[in-house]
């Protein structure tokens, strides 16, 4: 059994002379939150609908469940729960109608089920208010309700939180957080609100102008993220057997400019830069720095974008 | 597949664009004999009459304009309001999806397609003692025949609301096109014979013919019959062809 829920194998979707998807190959864990990241016609979509089976791809392949062929992959989709650009509502049914339809169509037995989501995404006490009355949170929940009908494995939530309120917001991230955590749900999770994201996943996609830039987990995006001093000296050789010697760490990077990185005593600048200067080496650059996910974010996109 | 259809059968049931089209035309069905009786002068009406002439007769333009509405709020709103993504999402067959939609919106129209039939026969026979009721044979042969040509109609209707994926937009082309299809095809069979052909054999001039059907041989009514059995199939295929090549947005 492999241990990745998605796989997908170089995929390729063209619209006319645009190029959606370039050669994807992208993979998520078993149990893992999965936030795709990237800006507004990145790819993320495209992406979500060819997994969900509402667009084809133009070339390469995916894998669901470890079944490839399409015949298999229809039966593995009965495994998924969706939100694909928003809530899917009949807007003149109630939310017990709205999930009473889904449930059919998923050929769940017995009505308890609908009655069971309504409690978890709490809509138990909307009674004959239609869909097309509630608040945009409200529809959120109900199109999360109508995504969890059947028990899905693996969630496919495409900006569920968009337009919510902070509330809305806090309520999502926990219901997600205690799906993942207690039933073990895979869910994969795009969306542009990074701080958001940053909150909820354990593993990260940056997906920009149709190709994956880099995949990577939360631990490694922590590294990527850690708070250091920028130092640039004359003499980093020097430098460096003084943080050894006076400093006791060997907790910095030397990068092949001579720059170095040191991941100690950030919150003390001006102790190290003294202690580099009283051994009389003259400091070209000094500055803390680091990013947290948006900046991460923005400094690979920008990369991107001078390639 | 039953799981479809049961889910079909669920969201038409609470289809109100079905009820409304319903409760209007039972309205038209049971006033238009009132009319006849208070206000036409005539002294002696045949219920069959009334069935032939204004029910059946009538029910042409019904079956030309109801389900095209129909198919509008019932098939295109699955995709301008995003269900339909949910749907194709949902571990079912393209193949299966479409069908299952067809056959329920199917026997939608054809609720719609026999209320003038039935019931404005049945409020006609109550206001006039049923004075001449047609034939139970004539009258179980049109009904079956109408059931026939609407599953066609049907099946022609759902390609368009497939197509065109936004309610308003495919229930106006549908009306436009059903009102004005028929003149176009005998226009062009003026000069072209291969549109006489199709002039000849097209569902909306068979159905016409239907109130005829006493008059009719064996031959022609196998093709009074198979017209719109292979109508309803052709279309059927196509439409689910067209459906499973679909990117849903």
């Amino acid at each position: 059994m492999s241990k990745y829920i998605l796989h997908t194998n170089s995929l390729t979707k063209n619209f006319k002379q645009q190029v959606a998807l370039n050669k994807v190959n992208l993979s998520i864990k078993k149990g893992s939150i999965y936030g795709f990241i990237g800006q507004n016609g990145a790819g993320k979509s495209t992406l979500i609908r060819i997994v969900s089976g509402l667009a084809n791809p133009s070339t390469g392949s995916i894998e669901l469940f470890g079944h490839s062929n399409e015949r298999e992959l229809i039966k593995a989709r009965k495994r998924i729960g969706t939100i694909i650009e928003g809530p899917a509502l009949y807007p003149h049914m109630t939310a017990t109608e709205n999930l009473e339809a889904h449930r059919l169509l998923k050929g769940i037995p017995g009505n308890e089920s609908v009655e069971k989501m309504l409690v978890l995404v709490g809509l138990q006490d909307t009674g004959k208010k239609k869909a097309k009355n509630f608040s945009l949170g409200m529809k959120q929940r109900l199109g999360l309700g109508i995504a969890l009908l059947g028990d899905p494995e693996f969630l496919i939530l495409d900006e569920p939180i968009n337009g919510l309120d902070p509330m809305g917001v806090v309520e999502i991230r926990e219901l997600l957080k205690k799906l993942n955590q207690e039933l073990g749900i895979t869910i994969l999770i795009s969306s542009h609100i990074l701080s958001e994201l940053h909150l909820l996943a354990t593993d990260y996609g940056i997906i920009h102008k149709g190709e994956l830039l880099e995949q990577l987990t939360v631990e490694e995006l922590h590294e990527k993220c850690q708070q250091y001093l920028h130092i640039k000296v004359d003499n980093p050789e020097k430098a460096t057997t003084i943080l050894e010697t006076t400093l006791s760490t060997n907790n910095f990077e030397v990068m092949p400019d001579g720059v170095i990185k040191l991941f100690n005593d950030v919150d003390n600048p001006g102790k190290v830069s003294s202690i580099l200067v009283n051994e009389g080496l003259i400091i070209e650059q000094f500055m803390p720095m680091g990013q947290d996910l948006e900046s991460y974010f923005t400094s690979r996109i920008g990369g991107a974008h001078h390639e | 597949m039953s799981n479809l259809i049961r889910s079909e059968w669920y969201k038409l049931k609470k289809d109100r664009s079905l009820w409304a089209l319903t409760l209007l035309l039972i309205l038209v069905s049971v006033l238009y004999p009132l009319l006849i009786l208070f206000g036409g002068g005539v002294e002696v009406v045949k219920v069959s009459d009334i069935y032939q002439l204004t029910a059946l007769g009538g029910n042409d333009l019904v079956l030309r304009i109801a389900p095209c509405i129909l198919a509008g709020f019932f098939i295109s709103s699955e995709y301008s309001i995003g269900t339909m993504k949910s749907m194709a999402a949902s571990g079912n067959s393209r193949i299966r999806i479409y069908f299952s939609k067809l056959i329920v919106y199917t026997i939608g129209a054809i609720l719609i397609a026999l209320i003038f039939p039935v019931v404005m026969t049945g409020a006609g026979a109550i206001y006039f003692d049923f004075n001449d009721m047609p034939g139970l044979g004539y009258f179980v042969q049109t009904i079956g025949l109408t059931i026939l040509y609407t599953a066609a109609f049907a099946s022609i209707m759902a390609v368009f609301a497939t197509i065109f994926t936004d309610t308003g937009k495919a229930t106006g082309v549908m009306i436009i096109f059903f009102l004005i299809f028929d003149s176009i095809l005998y226009t062009l069979s003026d000069f072209i014979p291969l549109f006489e052909h199709v002039a000849n054999n097209y569902v909306g001039k068979l159905f016409l013919d239907i109130v005829n059907i006493d008059a009719y041989n064996g031959g022609e009514m196998v093709q009074l019959v198979l017209v719109p059995v292979l109508t309803f199939a052709v279309f059927g295929i196509i439409g689910s062809m067209l459906f499973q090549k679909k990117e849903i947005k």
